[in-house]
């Protein structure tokens, strides 16, 4: 009997223990974000995802910042993509989110509608927005309130390797006029030129819903209505999967056994940076990172079928968004640095376009001088293009979208599911993220 | 006699007995405490979540066996249950036949035996790290070493990870791979079976085959049945090597979803912890049912010689 009771007893204060110890990280809360500085030391963390070079420069801006205000220090902890978003979901739920956090237009919904953010609308004494476009700074608002900063604006473009097409002798296309047709022939051209050896079109659909959202918009849909319900109709998901379905069928884009291993390996494996294909979409600020991996003369064009589309596909996306932890310790020094990311121009200096193209106009055209040869182009670009508004900000629940996107696109094009199936299936799980999230 | 007498004293003084089982107890308290925070903590915290709906920033709420009866309409987790057990049926099999056959090589007494066991032990150790999925990813990759042996012999060899059609089947062997720790079990096993036995057969004119057949067997059989249950519970909780092969998703086109890899995309890339949890449970159901399977069939073949 006593060891009954005894056993009883170390079972409850057990669950009793693991209870507790949840709900206290579900628990606290910060500071006034509205205070002013301390003069203690302080010490904030800040995280962000990207490569290497992006790891070194933002380091120097951190340096300059403790130089600046020497009471408060910042640690730096970065990772790659993936692990990123796995490592911020685990420290915000132990309730050891870093103060400072890189977000992801994904993922703003999912952590800003659950209370993980600080409504930034309450540091204005400590962070400035004047120098940002309006509709910019909007991206960054969920029901009215200033979740996040926008770092640097990007937009979707098909970047084609200018050298291959002379060694070819395929011809320029002209990008205010061409259809997803002239980029279907172009590309037949250097596959057949090249033997096989080069691959007119890298296969996309993998790495981002970027590409998505312009075929949608194009075709005056858009993925996500006002309420953030998946609207896109699947017609014109299928035809999209059906192009990219003839490009890998026609020897127009490499098998997809190889868009796949490419996918996974980055971008210094990809076609285009191994000249391995002619045309692929990108985000318009990567084309120095590509530049530099292969070596070759890239060209930045408008994206096809924005002459015919019903509505331009093209528009700015936020590259990131700068944001603070709702429970950070000391939100008001963490606005601080925010405010020295956001609007200084000795941190500018170093960052230059690393993050996209500046949201901050003033701090774009104080860079503008010290830009690279495929900066400027990159930048140039933007101002090129006419866009539409943008799309509405990924619903909560819907982060998981380019997984599923990826998964529908490997089943087309190895003839696992029609584009019809895979649309109707597409449309269905992503739906039913959104309203498990609910 | 003085050794009677030490224990006769032992024995006496209850109070020295009660002394020494504190001094155990202190001396097992940090493994105490690593059980009760890190595993029995976690464990009962994750049965909690499990009825509870929680996107790991709000906190969880109560929302009965909802993540139960979800499981039903689950077609990723259906597919995900069938990839897991392919992948337990095919590679435990084939690992053990490969652990036992090298096991009766090395038990024939080879020269530098210690060499090879330990050779053929290391895959084991390395075989469930994240370096060597990396490797894996590469040997079987497009320009992947695999290919390039294939291409010497003029066979157009293809992309074994990226390809739904071969992608589980790079995994298997890499699993078969690791057949290091059963071999090992094996071969102390064969070293119980006494020499007579053997030497009798041999008399009465019995072969290698029967010999194989009718005493290495039968008396092998109990060492099979453990091997056999540690390796299914392994396999069924295989993660790191999916993982890293195919970049966390389980792809391509989720060839490679197994079970736990589905159960972590669920609770950390889509704030689902609480039917994570609960898909955590079902998992330990289903690996206690196969156990339970498992013992009851051992009944019929399993040879215990004492």
């Amino acid at each position: 009997m006593r060891f009954v009771k005894s056993r009883r007893v170390a079972w409850t204060t057990l669950l009793a223990v693991t209870l507790g110890a949840a709900l206290a990280a579900c628990g606290g809360g910060g500071s006034d974000a509205g205070q002013e500085l301390s003069k203690e030391p302080v010490t904030l963390r800040f995280t962000w995802w990207g490569s290497d070079a992006r790891h070194k420069r933002t380091q120097q801006v951190i340096e300059l910042f403790q130089k600046k205000y020497p009471n408060i220090t910042v640690k730096g902890e970065f990772k790659e993509w993936n692990g990123y978003w796995d490592s911020l979901a685990t420290t915000v739920a132990a309730n050891d989110a870093p103060d400072i956090i890189q977000m992801d237009e994904l993922y703003i919904a999912s952590y800003a509608e659950r209370g993980a953010l600080l409504d930034l609308g309450t540091a204005k004494k400590h962070l400035e927005t004047n120098d940002f476009d309006p509709a910019a700074l909007q991206t960054g608002q969920i029901d009215g309130k200033q979740y996040a900063i926008p770092v640097g604006l990007s937009s979707y473009s098909m970047v084609v390797n200018e050298d291959l097409l002379k060694e070819y002798g395929v011809a320029m296309p002209d990008d205010n006029t061409w259809t997803w047709q002239d980029l279907k022939a172009a590309g037949a051209q250097v596959s057949k030129a090249s033997g096989g050896k080069v691959t007119g079109v890298q296969s996309w659909g993998f790495n981002d819903a970027g590409g998505l959202n312009i075929w949608a918009r194009q075709a005056g849909a858009s993925l996500y209505d006002d309420k953030g319900n998946v609207s896109i109709p699947p017609s014109v998901l299928a035809n999209y999967w059906t192009y990219l379905a003839d490009l890998a069928k026609e020897g127009i884009a490499p098998p997809p056994s190889v868009t796949i291993e490419r996918a996974s390996a980055g971008l210094d494996q990809s076609g285009t940076a191994t000249n391995t294909s002619a045309f692929a979409t990108w985000w318009n600020t990567q084309l120095t990172s590509l530049t530099a991996a292969s070596g070759k003369k890239l060209k930045l064009l408008k994206l096809p079928g924005e002459a015919q589309a019903k509505s331009p596909g093209a528009y700015y996306k936020p590259s990131m968004y700068w944001s603070v932890s709702s429970r950070s310790k000391h939100p008001a020094e963490a606005a601080l640095f925010v405010n020295y990311l956001a609007n200084s121009e000795e941190a500018a200096n170093v960052l230059l376009t690393d993050r996209g193209v500046p949201a901050n106009k003033k701090i774009r055209t104080a860079i503008a001088g010290q830009l690279k040869e495929t900066d400027k182009a990159a930048a140039g670009y933007l101002d090129a293009i006419k866009v539409g508004p943008a799309p509405r900000v990924t619903p909560k629940g819907a982060s998981g979208i380019e997984a599923i996107l990826k998964r529908h696109t490997e089943q087309v094009l190895f003839g696992r599911l029609t584009p019809d199936a895979a649309a109707a299936s597409f449309i269905k799980e992503l739906q039913s993220e959104i309203d498990a999230a609910k | 006699m003085s050794a009677l007498g030490e224990m006769r004293r032992l024995g006496s003084s209850a109070q020295k007995g009660k002394k020494d089982n504190k001094a155990a107890f202190f001396f097992l308290l940090p493994w105490f405490a690593g059980l009760l925070f890190i595993t029995v903590g976690p464990v009962a915290a994750s049965l909690v979540l499990g009825f509870t709906e929680y996107n790991l920033i709000q906190p969880p709420e109560f929302n009965g066996v909802d993540n139960f009866t979800r499981m039903l309409d689950d077609t990723r987790l259906h597919h995900a249950l069938g990839v897991t057990f392919k992948y337990v049926a095919v590679s435990v099999p084939l690992q053990l036949a490969c652990a036992l056959g090298l096991a009766l090589l090395l038990d024939k007494g080879l020269r530098g035996l210690a060499f090879y066991r330990s050779a053929f032990y290391l895959p084991s150790l390395l075989g469930s790290s994240v370096a060597i999925a990396v490797l894996w990813r590469q040997i079987f990759g497009a320009e992947g070493l695999i290919n390039q042996v294939l291409a010497f012999a003029g066979i157009q060899g293809r992309g074994w990870i990226s390809d739904p059609d071969t992608a589980l089947s790079t995994l298997i062997v890499l699993n078969v791979w690791t057949f290091g720790a059963p071999m090992i079990i094996f071969l102390a096993g064969l070293r119980q079976i006494p020499e007579m036995y053997y030497e009798a057969a041999a008399t009465d004119g019995a072969g290698r085959w029967t010999q194989f057949w009718r005493i290495t067997l039968p008396l092998l059989s109990p060492i099979i049945f453990f091997n056999l249950v540690l390796q299914i519970i392994h396999a069924f909780q295989s993660f790191t090597q999916a993982f890293v092969v195919s970049g966390g998703t389980g792809g391509p086109s989720d060839s490679t979803l197994f079970y736990t890899l589905y159960l972590y995309q669920r609770g950390f890339n889509n704030f689902d912890m609480g039917y994570a949890s609960a898909l955590a449970w079902l998992l330990l159901v289903i690996i206690a049912a196969f156990t339970a399977i498992n013992f009851w069939a051992a009944k019929h073949w399993v040879f215990y010689d004492d």
